[in-house]
Formats: C-alpha cells, sequence, structure tokens
C-alpha cells in the first residue's frame, strides 16, 4: 500500500474543499498546497528511480472488484509535470486576479483540476478514467469562464464543455463494450486479456476517438484555439501544458499497454499522419495569428502533433532497447512541450494584464518594458522550436534518428518542416516586441511573482530538461513505461 | 415468455420513436416535450431490466430535474436551427451514419452471451463484508467508491461553475392558491419520500442519490411557486451545504490510513453505520449541488463571501 | 432468458449512434445537449442490458453502479452547459458586470 499516491490524489481535493470553506485562507492555502504537491512529485519520481513501483488498492479491495491507483515512471514523470506548472500557475494566479472576489472563485474549482489531473494520471480503472474525464472537463470548461464577462469567453468555453461531453460519451461506449467482453474495468486483469476481435476493436477505436477529441488532434481539433485562447492566462497554461497532455497519456496507455495486440502498423501510421498534418497546419496558423494567445493555442496544436508522429516510428523500431530510447524521448518532449508553453502562456498574460490587449502587430516596445516577461517567452520559444540545448531538441533528435532507422523519411520531413515554421512565427514575435518606442514612461510595478514564473518555467524549459535528459531517461527505462512497447 | 416477447420490443420500439421526436421534431419545446417522454419510458425500460435504482433515478433526474431545466431554458433559447445543411451533404452525413450505426448495433450483438466476470462473482462473494446487504449500495459506496468520491467531485465543480456565472433563474411565480396548496402537501412528502430512500438504500434499491434529488425536486417545486418561499440560505450555510457531502467522505476514507491500511477501507463491523453516515452527508450535499445545477446561477450576488472591500489587498 | 437482452442492447447502440449524430449538427445549444443526453441513454441501454441475467437470477449491479453514476454527471454537465448559456443569453443587454482582468 503506496501511501504517497493517496497524498497525490487527496491533497488537491481536500484544498478545494478548504478553500471553499475559509476563502480568506485561500491564497495561502494554495501556496502551500502547491508546494506541497511539488514535494510530494520529487518523492515520487525518486521513489520510482529506485525501483520502487507503487500500487494502492482503494478501500481494501482487489483490482477488478474495487479500484486500484498505481504509478510506474511515465505516471510519475507526468505528475512531477503537473506539479511543477501548476505550483508556477499558482503563484502567478494569486497576482493575475487582482479582484479579491475572483481569486475566492478561482480556487476551488482550481484544486478540482488539479485533483482531477492527479486522479487520472494514477487510475487503473477504465470506469473510474471516466469519471476523472467528466471531472476534468467541467471544471475546466468552469475555469474558463473564471472573471470573464465577454461573450467570446463564455461562447468558447460552451464549446469546450460540449465537446468535451461528446468525447466522454465516446470514451464510456468503448468502456461498457470493454466491460462487456472481458468483464473487468481493471486495467492490470485486462492488459493480458485483449485479444484481437472485432469488439475489441470497435472498443479501442471508441476510446480512441473520445480521447482525441480531448487531444485536439486534427481533425478533431477545432475547439482548441478559441478556448485555450480566451481563457485567463493561468488557466490557459494549465489547459495547454496539462489538460491536452494527460489525455495523451491515456492514449499512450491504452494504445502500448492494453491494446498493444490490435494496434497495426496502418492505425500507427493513420495516426502519424494526422499529426503530421496538425503539424504543419497548427504552424501555419500560428504563424498568421493576429493575437500572442491565439498564436500559443495554434502552437499546442502543432506541438501537440509531434507526439502523435512519434507513434508509427516508435511502432516500427525493431528492438526493445531503441523502443525504451525512443519513448523516453516521446517522454521528453511531452514534458518539456508542458513546461515551455506554460511558461509562454504566463509571459503572454503578464503583457496582457499590463497593456490591455496581446495584438502582435502593436507589440511594440513590450520588449523594453517588460524583459522578464519577454525573456521568458524568449526562453520558451527556444524549447518550443526545439534548439540546442532544451529538452525538445534531443527529442527531435531521437525522432528523426528514428525515424531514418526505420526507414520512414517522411516524418524526417515534417519534423523538420514543423521546426523551421515554429522558429518563424517565434522570430515574428520577437521582432514585433523589441521595436523600441524610445523612452517611455516606467511601468508601475509588475511584481516578482507575477513574472517569475514563467521565467522559472522557460529556465527549466530550456536548460533544467536538456541538461537533465540522461537522468530522466534513466528513470523511464527503470520503469515498466517502455518495457510493454 | 411470449408476451414478455411482444412487450420488449413495444418498449424498445416506443424508446427509439421517442427519441427520434426529441432529436427531430420541428420546435424545441416538443423537443423537450419528447425528451421528457423519453426519459419516462427509459424509466420503465430500467424497471424491466431489473434495474429498479436506475428506475427511480432516471424517473427523478433524468427525466424530472433535466426536463425542469430544459424547460426553463426554452425562454432564453432562439427557437429554431439555423438554415439546415444542402439536401446532398444531409443525405450523404446520413448514410455514412446510418452504416456506422448498423455496424456498432452488429458488433453489440456480436457480444453475447455474456458472462460474469471475475468482479462480478467477487461482488456476491464479498457482499457481506460491504456493511449493506443491496448489492448496487455496496458498489457504490464500498467496493467502488472511489468513483462515487469523484462523482461528488464532478456534481460539486458544475455547482461551483454554476455559481461563479451569474444570478438564479428567476421563479415563474405562479403564486396561484390551487400551486401554492399543491406545493404545501407535495413539499413535506417529497422530504419524507427523501428520508425513506435514504434509510432503504442499505437493503433495496435507493441511496444518496435519489434521495437527494427528491430533496432537490422538492426545492425545485418550492421555486416554481415562488422563490420568496424557499428559506434564506447565508453564504456560510450554502458552503457548508456544499462542503459537507465531500468532506465527510473524504474524512472517513483518510482514517483507515491511521492504521496502515489502505484510503476508504472501512472496517467491517462500521461499515454499515459508516455507509449510512456518508450517505446522509452526501444526500444533503448533492440535494444543494442539483438545486444549483437547476436554479442556474447564484441566489447571492456577492458570493463566495461578503467583503466589506472588494479590492482588498492580500 | 431469450433474446431480449440483446434486443436492449441493440436498441441501445442505435439510440448511441443516433444521439451522438444530432449531437454534431449545428443547432441550438438545448437541442444538442437533449442530443448528448439522448446518446448517454443509449450507452446506460448497452451497460444495463449487459448486467441483466433474465427473470430469475440477480443482475450485475456493477453496471448498474456504473449508470447510476452517469446519470449524475449527465446532470451536472447539462446543467452546467445550461447555466453558461444562461448567461451568454443575458450578456449583451448589460455589460457592466463586475469585471476581473481580460
Amino acid at each position: 500500500m503506496s501511501t504517497i499516491l493517496i497524498v497525490v490524489v487527496i491533497v488537491p481535493l481536500l484544498a478545494s474543499l478548504t478553500c471553499l470553506m475559509l476563502p480568506r485562507l485561500s491564497d495561502r492555502l494554495s501556496l502551500g498546497t502547491g508546494l506541497v504537491q511539488l514535494i510530494t512529485g520529487g518523492l515520487l519520481i525518486q521513489s520510482l528511480a529506485s525501483g520502487i513501483s507503487h500500487f494502492h488498492e482503494l478501500g481494501g479491495w482487489s483490482p477488478g472488484l474495487g479500484i486500484a491507483l498505481r504509478a510506474d515512471a511515465l505516471a510519475g514523470a507526468l505528475v512531477l509535470l503537473c506539479a511543477i506548472v501548476s505550483l508556477a500557475a499558482t503563484v502567478y494566479a494569486r497576482r493575475y486576479f487582482t479582484c479579491v472576489e475572483t481569486r475566492y472563485r478561482f480556487w476551488p474549482l482550481w484544486w478540482l483540476l488539479s485533483t482531477a489531473i492527479y486522479a487520472l494520471l494514477l487510475s487503473a480503472d477504465l470506469f473510474n478514467l471516466y469519471v476523472t474525464l467528466e471531472l476534468l472537463g467541467l471544471s475546466a470548461a468552469a475555469l474558463c469562464t473564471i472573471g470573464a464577462a465577454k461573450t467570446e469567453a463564455l461562447r468558447s468555453a460552451l464549446r469546450y464543455l460540449m465537446l468535451g461531453l461528446v468525447g466522454s460519451l465516446l470514451f464510456l461506449a468503448g468502456v461498457s463494450m470493454v466491460y462487456a467482453e472481458y468483464g473487468t474495468l481493471s486495467l492490470m486483469a485486462l492488459a493480458g486479456q485483449i485479444a484481437q476481435t472485432p469488439a475489441t476493436l470497435v472498443a479501442l477505436l471508441l476510446l480512441s476517438s473520445g480521447l482525441l477529441v480531448k487531444c485536439a488532434l486534427v481533425p478533431l481539433h477545432f475547439w482548441l484555439p478559441a478556448a485555450h485562447g480566451s481563457a485567463p492566462a493561468p488557466v490557459s497554461a494549465v489547459l495547454s501544458a496539462l489538460v491536452v497532455k494527460v489525455a495523451f497519456y491515456l492514449l499512450l496507455r491504452l494504445w502500448f499497454e492494453l491494446f498493444s495486440p490490435v494496434m497495426t502498423s496502418l492505425f500507427a501510421t493513420l495516426i502519424g499522419g494526422l499529426g503530421a498534418i496538425a503539424v504543419i497546419w497548427g504552424s501555419l496558423r500560428a504563424l498568421t495569428a493576429a493575437r500572442l494567445k491565439l498564436l500559443a493555442a495554434y502552437s499546442t496544436l502543432s506541438q501537440m502533433g509531434y507526439l502523435f508522429v512519434f507513434i508509427p516510428v516508435l511502432a516500427a523500431l525493431p528492438d526493445e532497447e531503441t523502443r525504451q530510447l525512443g519513448f523516453g524521448a516521446l517522454v521528453l518532449f511531452a514534458l518539456s512541450h508542458g513546461i515551455a508553453k506554460a511558461a509562454l502562456f504566463l509571459g503572454i498574460g503578464v503583457i496582457q494584464l499590463q497593456v490591455g490587449h496581446d495584438r502582435i502587430d502593436q507589440l511594440a516596445g513590450s520588449a523594453q518594458r517588460f524583459p522578464i516577461a519577454f525573456f521568458a517567452i524568449g526562453l520558451a520559444g527556444v524549447a518550443l522550436v526545439g534548439l540546442p540545448p532544451s529538452g525538445a531538441f534531443l527529442a527531435k533528435w531521437s525522432l528523426i534518428s528514428n525515424s531514418l532507422l526505420t526507414g520512414q523519411w517522411w516524418w524526417m520531413v515534417v519534423t523538420l518542416t514543423g521546426t523551421l515554421l515554429a522558429a518563424a512565427y517565434f522570430i515574428r514575435v520577437l521582432g514585433a516586441g523589441f521595436v523600441t518606442l524610445g523612452p517611455e514612461a516606467p511601468v508601475k510595478g509588475v511584481g516578482v511573482s507575477l513574472q517569475a514564473p514563467a521565467l522559472v518555467l522557460a529556465c527549466l524549459a530550456t536548460f533544467g530538461l536538456g541538461l537533465g535528459a540522461a537522468s530522466l531517461w534513466d528513470v523511464l527505462a527503470m520503469g515498466s513505461a517502455g518495457g510493454q512497447l | 415468455m411470449m408476451i414478455w416477447s411482444v412487450i420488449d420490443i413495444l418498449i424498445c420500439a416506443l424508446v427509439v420513436a421517442l427519441a427520434m421526436a426529441a432529436l427531430y421534431a420541428p420546435a424545441l419545446r416538443q423537443r423537450v416535450m419528447f425528451f421528457i417522454a423519453f426519459g419516462l419510458v427509459v424509466a420503465i425500460t430500467w424497471a424491466r431490466l431489473h434495474a429498479p435504482d436506475l428506475a427511480l433515478a432516471e424517473a427523478i433526474i433524468g427525466a424530472g430535474l433535466t426536463g425542469a431545466m430544459l424547460l426553463m431554458s426554452l425562454d432564453h433559447t432562439s427557437d429554431m436551427p439555423r438554415e439546415p445543411a444542402s439536401y446532398g451533404l444531409r443525405i450523404g452525413s446520413a448514410a455514412m451514419g446510418g452504416v456506422l450505426i448498423l455496424g456498432l448495433m452488429m458488433i453489440v450483438s456480436s457480444l453475447y452471451p455474456i458472462h460474469d466476470g471475475a468482479p462480478t462473482l467477487a461482488v456476491s462473494q464479498r457482499q457481506v463484508e460491504s456493511g449493506v446487504s443491496h448489492p448496487v449500495t455496496a458498489v457504490l459506496l464500498n467496493f467502488r467508491a472511489w468513483d462515487t468520491l469523484l462523482e461528488l467531485a464532478v456534481l460539486l465543480s458544475a455547482a461551483l461553475g454554476i455559481l461563479n456565472l451569474g444570478p438564479a433563474r428567476r421563479s415563474c411565480g405562479h403564486a396561484a392558491s390551487l400551486t401554492d396548496g399543491l406545493a404545501r402537501v407535495l413539499v413535506p412528502l417529497l422530504i419524507l419520500s427523501a428520508g425513506y430512500l435514504l434509510w432503504k438504500g442499505a437493503f433495496a434499491p435507493g441511496g444518496a442519490f435519489q434521495a437527494g434529488a427528491v430533496l432537490a425536486s422538492a426545492a425545485v417545486v418550492i421555486h416554481l411557486t415562488g422563490w420568496e418561499k424557499l428559506p434564506r440560505v447565508g453564504l456560510r450555510s450554502l458552503r457548508l451545504l456544499l462542503l459537507v457531502g465531500p468532506t465527510l467522505f473524504v474524512a472517513v476514507g483518510l482514517l483507515p490510513l491511521l492504521n496502515g491500511q489502505a484510503f476508504l477501507q472501512y472496517p467491517v463491523e462500521l461499515a454499515g453505520l459508516l455507509i449510512l453516515l456518508i450517505e446522509s452527508a452526501a444526500m444533503v450535499s448533492i440535494a444543494g449541488m442539483l438545486t444549483l445545477v437547476y436554479l442556474g446561477g447564484h441566489p447571492h450576488a456577492n458570493w463566495p463571501i461578503e467583503l466589506v472591500n472588494p479590492k482588498e489587498p492580500m | 432468458m431469450g433474446s431480449s437482452p440483446l434486443l436492449y442492447a441493440v436498441t441501445g447502440a442505435l439510440i448511441f449512434g443516433i444521439g451522438l449524430l444530432a449531437s454534431l449538427r449545428d443547432e441550438a445549444l438545448l437541442a444538442r445537449i437533449i442530443a448528448i443526453n439522448i446518446s448517454g441513454v443509449g450507452v446506460f441501454l448497452m451497460l444495463v442490458s449487459f448486467a441483466y441475467r433474465g427473470f430469475e437470477l440477480a443482475p450485475d449491479p456493477i453496471p448498474h453502479a456504473l449508470v447510476l453514476t452517469g446519470i449524475v454527471v449527465a446532470v451536472a454537465a447539462s446543467g452546467l452547459a445550461l447555466a453558461l448559456e444562461k448567461r451568454l443569453a443575458e450578456l449583451p443587454k448589460s455589460k457592466t458586470h463586475k469585471e476581473d482582468s481580460p
């Protein structure tokens, strides 16, 4: 029985309830919760690195009858990512929402979203995953409306909610078919049983399409730019960095652990093809976006695309060892994007808060006025484009070499084109921001706690992950994450 | 047996017909009416398939609360769909959808016969350890209690999201003496049956969700006859109302950890009592949350807290 | 137990499909919420049919518990969506509302 897993999921739930009960304490309480989460995440990954695998049978019932929580290296890495990003966004949100009433309304939902993310990462039960997906969708949609009286923001929140519901419904239909076919919902029990039957294939399609809606893979992407582009900055950061990512995490679990006997190379290639379209199309839209936040949202579309391009390459790799390395690269890419994208959204939020808009053609002088935030945006750009020494550089390098190794050179072309386009849209932002306007009245106090989170995250993405990649690879190799691949 | 086959075919045909009507009737008002009728027939279907818990829940929540919500929303919904897509496109998508649905139906029929999985057998074997004798309650509040706790969190996030949005729906204020008198009879009856459903959940169909939904429907009845009579709930009480269920659930779940046991692992001899305790608190919160879901907004403009100065520093 | 559970399961699949298709049409929100709810009932119908074991035997309680959870989640989601729409409908008239940063 690993109590640490309970700490991971229950601390945010308790934080949500306490913030609701004692609103006046909620600012301080949230900071504390963020710190506890970070420490817990660190401890979790450390114990996973020393070879302990974590497992908790809720209620003391064996999985199948009850629900189990478990953490392997993949889950642990994502828990740590979520802890880092949500701490940064928490520190930031305390300053970003200047109206105290808005903050009091914000915190309980914020921690419910956090609960949903951790519960999803650790759950080992198909129906429980459905409940966490619903919690994720509802709390995220509710957060999108915080402090917003703009029609546009509400409309995109509504669309986000509805699409999320359709996605969960597809997922639930898949769950019910799996239950009818195999009589159990436990992922552990299912892993050994999945066989190639027509019903299993249909269940896989239903589960996958439900999650693909939530991952916003082309052609199911249309809801994402508006939703991520019009939510408050800390919410956008978490939506883009974490919420789409945990849906992808679930797809990895399904495709490589559960349904590996049913996965065909045709299916993998199809997914990779859609990912490639997302990479190119998302980048092109980012290149022409009028607002910074929209640019960041389209960039999320294209960066999520890379994750899907990894799939056919990994599936074609011949031996276990290279697969594990390739899988490590995939996780590294996901982490790197998560942290860098959160940094980007938080940095943009600073500018938007101070200037009152985020139109790219009116950014002139912002590098001068907000040097820290703009530096963070630039660094995040380095990590998102995938320049050395960022983690994304190593990941893309591995992707390219593996695609050549497996004789699928076209994925290399996609990766290189996407990288060039990403560089182009970041240069556009930097170019607009570095236009100087001559001496200008100094901006009145942009607090450190508003600017620092973006900078810390950007540094972590660019330097931390690049230099720490080796140890991350070790941890992932330790756990079972790539084992069943 | 023959007669049952005929009844089954009739029920299924009715379900499909009402679903089609609720999806394709020309006016929105008609669709809502058909949807409520659909919900009632589905409740009968659950009863037919030996799922009385669901029949209760569907009648109160699926047809009742959702129906009431949809009816109230009719006022501010623009009545009609925009201009329909071209004829060819509609035929094309209908044909493709039809093929997909047919395929799905064939796959579903290939799943039969269904056999009991290991978990199903385990439920019947370990029923005695769960503290309640009604198997559905045992699954909901003991074997899969984590699902139920997260489900309360889902309800809570909907309620909080709604509270943040705007003022509650106005009562339509039919304060006529007839409805008033009806409410005077109905509300006590509803509260009574909520208590009964809660108590009964341990050994028969019923439980916190059905009971909470019945309480919420009592609030709906009061709201329909005139908002003023609904007891004024203060901000602190409102927060407590929403919290008590999930908080007690988490607290009871955490206690076994002190003994080195699992989260939510109730001691066997206390399980029945603890489940009743959790269910009572959950019922109160569920009633509050469902009422908010129905109201579609906050009853207090300054949710969540009365502030002297809204711009006060941290 | 004959073929009745099979009949209900297939009906469930049908309802799920037509509801899902209808929910994707470009229509008033209310109509789409009705469609999602109907589609959900389709999935529930499949699950409950999978649980049915004939007249003499007790049904499998697990799907019943799952469907109960599903019903509650559905009403919560519908309520949030309708409240959002209500807010949207109120907005153009009263633009000056207590407002925080963008």
